[in-house]
């Protein structure tokens, strides 16, 4: 008797089983959870986790580059800078458009078309591996500095404060968006958004062939593929997010300093990714929001063992759960379920 | 003029230091591949011991080779256990010594504190040249800066051991086929360039002010140079390479300020690496 091939009941999976355990069914509770958490709570966790979850698109920045397309980078704190500048400078000049949608428009040119030549320049010319990293760390340290130094645009050492924005309906007016739950309510979306935006990526075509320059670069150039071209657009993605990110960072946090850009937050930005779990866009937005307000909230009592622990939990992860904890999450998972 | 030769000591001096701070990274880099991103964190340790052996009553010059002697033994420590198994994968030994150096700044943190320290000058003040005023210790790192190199040349062409590490350098596989005892060979090249790490961090912490991240500065720097160089150059890559990067930084702060000056540099550095992804003296 001829075996017959079940026929597939849904793009997802075939059961809701499948369904919950797949990424999006816990990125949709994720996002649920998130969504009715001001009305349980107020306060000052309403008022920071925002902040968290721009941190969070900001490590799926990095998540996008490091898990998908093999490219580690040490540099996307310098776009999350450049987006916040940007956004501030935005909402000084205004210039006839509604100032808010110009810093995020101009956040997502800047940071992409920086990307772009960046990744161009490097990666037409076969710069890979190690030394994409340096170029990565050097160009945050680059963006720290010019921060610095230009300081009659940007206040150098100071800092740039940057007005809220508020949400402009065209014909309906503007919402003010200095309550806490407003600018919730609107950056939560957003960041659902440039979730899905992202994993659609990661799904077509264009995300596979990451995925394969990852695994065996020469074999893809083989094939045909220009490995190059798909590096700088990866990178210009990713530098446009993690641009924009900031450019909502900035007018939610109304400050913005240079060390944003620094060393130091750039090295944040990898733990966070490698601790959630690199291999998964929703692991790294949750390692993301996770470990960065967690770091706030520890630091606060035990700030040097806080710090400590961190690194020696990244040193762990990398020794021995490289999938981080979403990759630990889904061995469980996938474990339990082959029973 | 003066002018002239003021910049060209200053030039020169800044190389030199440079280059020390640089070839502990340009023997682990060059030998064994290994993207010490901890180099930073081992001068600081090398300047943080060197200010608890002096604090502890213990002449310069002991100090300074206790400090190496002590970040030599951390470096052992951190091959043994963490770096052994990940030779073949880079990025993971990056990752690696990046969380090394994450652990030992916060250690650093917990065991000294985070107020700055300082650690006396040895040989203070500054000597005549033709009018230009040469600080003294400056001199004399510079000197042993150039010692060190040197000596180091002649370990590397008239030794046994010099043969051993050109053939490392040359062909691993081909080595070890040969007899080399290649995982021996590999933490002594770690070894000695944590001590050499250690000792740059030591002999610097005279002249800043000693901080938990008094490294740093150098970490990008000494990746350039040695980059630019050219790795596996030890000798004369990391000479020219200091003398790019730290030399064009001093020339270029004399027009711009400091900072933009290292912000210069490295896009010319990004630049330099783009056409000559092997480094100056490689060829092609």
């Amino acid at each position: 008797m001829k075996q017959r091939m079940p026929k597939r009941r849904s793009l997802l999976g075939t059961s809701p089983g499948d369904l919950l355990f797949s990424e999006p069914g816990a990125a949709l509770i994720v996002f649920a959870v998130l969504a009715l958490l001001p009305v349980f709570f107020s306060g000052y966790i309403i008022y920071i986790l925002p902040q968290y979850m721009l941190f969070g698109v900001l490590a799926m920045s990095l998540g996008l580059l490091w898990g998908f397309a093999g490219l580690v980078s040490f540099g996307q704190a310098g776009f999350f800078a450049l987006g916040a500048y940007t956004m501030g400078l935005a909402m000084k000049w205004g210039g006839g458009f509604d100032p808010a949608y110009l810093g995020l428009l101009l956040s997502l040119v800047v940071g992409g078309i920086l990307a772009a030549m960046v990744g161009y320049f490097l990666f037409s010319a076969g710069v890979r591996g190690a030394y994409f990293v340096l170029v990565t760390l050097a160009l945050s340290i680059m963006v720290e500095q010019v921060a610095v130094s230009q300081s009659q645009i940007t206040g150098g050492w100071n800092g740039m404060f940057i007005d809220r924005m508020s949400l402009n309906l065209g014909p309906l007016g503007q919402i003010s968006l200095f309550d806490d739950a407003a600018i919730y309510y609107v950056i939560l979306p957003v960041v659902a958004a440039v979730y899905i935006v992202l994993y659609t990526i990661t799904v077509t075509r264009f995300g596979k062939i990451l995925t394969g320059i990852r695994e065996n670069e020469d074999r893809l150039i083989s094939l045909g593929f220009n490995a190059s071209l798909y590096k700088t657009g990866i990178f210009a993605i990713s530098g446009a997010v993690a641009c924009f990110a900031g450019a909502l960072y900035g007018t939610h946090a109304n400050f913005v300093a240079p060390s944003l850009a620094g060393v130091l937050f750039s090295t944040e930005v990898v733990v966070w990714v490698a601790i959630g779990g690199r291999g998964s866009l929703l692991g790294v937005l949750l390692g993301g929001i996770v470990v960065a307000s967690f770091s706030n909230y520890l630091s606060a009592i035990t700030p040097q063992y806080w710090q400590l622990v961190l690194g020696l939990l990244f040193v762990a992860v990398i020794l021995y759960f490289r999938g981080g904890v979403a990759g630990a999450v889904a061995q469980f998972v996938n474990a339990r379920r082959a029973k | 003029m003066s002018t002239a030769l003021s910049v060209v000591v200053d030039v020169t001096l800044i190389t030199l230091i440079l280059a020390l701070a640089a070839f502990g990274l340009a023997i682990i880099y060059g030998l064994v591949g290994v993207i010490n991103m901890g180099h930073g964190a081992m001068l600081t340790l090398g300047a943080y011991l060197t200010w608890a052996a002096t604090t502890a009553g213990f002449p310069f010059v002991i100090s300074v080779f206790l400090a190496a002697a002590g970040v030599a033994v951390i470096g052992l420590l951190l091959e043994h256990i963490v770096i052994r198994p990940f030779y073949d994968r880079p990025f993971d030994t990056l990752l690696l010594t990046w969380g090394f150096f994450l652990v030992s700044t916060e250690v650093v943190k917990i065991v000294f504190g985070t107020d700055l320290r300082n650690v006396a000058n040895p040989v203070p003040g500054a000597f005549d040249l033709g009018g230009v005023q040469l600080p003294a210790y400056r001199t004399m790192i510079a000197g042993t800066s150039l010692l060190l190199i040197a000596g180091s040349a002649l370990v590397f062409f008239y030794t046994a051991l010099g043969i051993k590490i050109r053939a490392l350098i040359q062909n691993r596989e081909m080595a070890s086929l040969l007899g080399l005892d290649v995982s021996r060979m590999y933490k002594m090249v770690f070894v000695t360039g944590s001590f050499i790490a250690g000792l740059a961090g030591a002999l610097i912490s005279p002249m800043l002010s000693v901080d938990p991240y008094i490294g740093n500065i150098f970490l990008v720097r000494s990746f350039f140079v040695v980059i630019v160089g050219g790795i596996g150059q030890l000798l004369g890559g990391t000479l020219i390479g200091s003398f790019l990067i730290g030399g064009s930084e001093t020339l270029f702060a004399l027009f711009t300020g400091q900072v933009f000056a290292q912000t210069v540099v490295f896009a010319v550095a990004i630049v330099v690496l783009r056409f000559r992804p092997h480094g100056v003296l490689r060829s092609g």
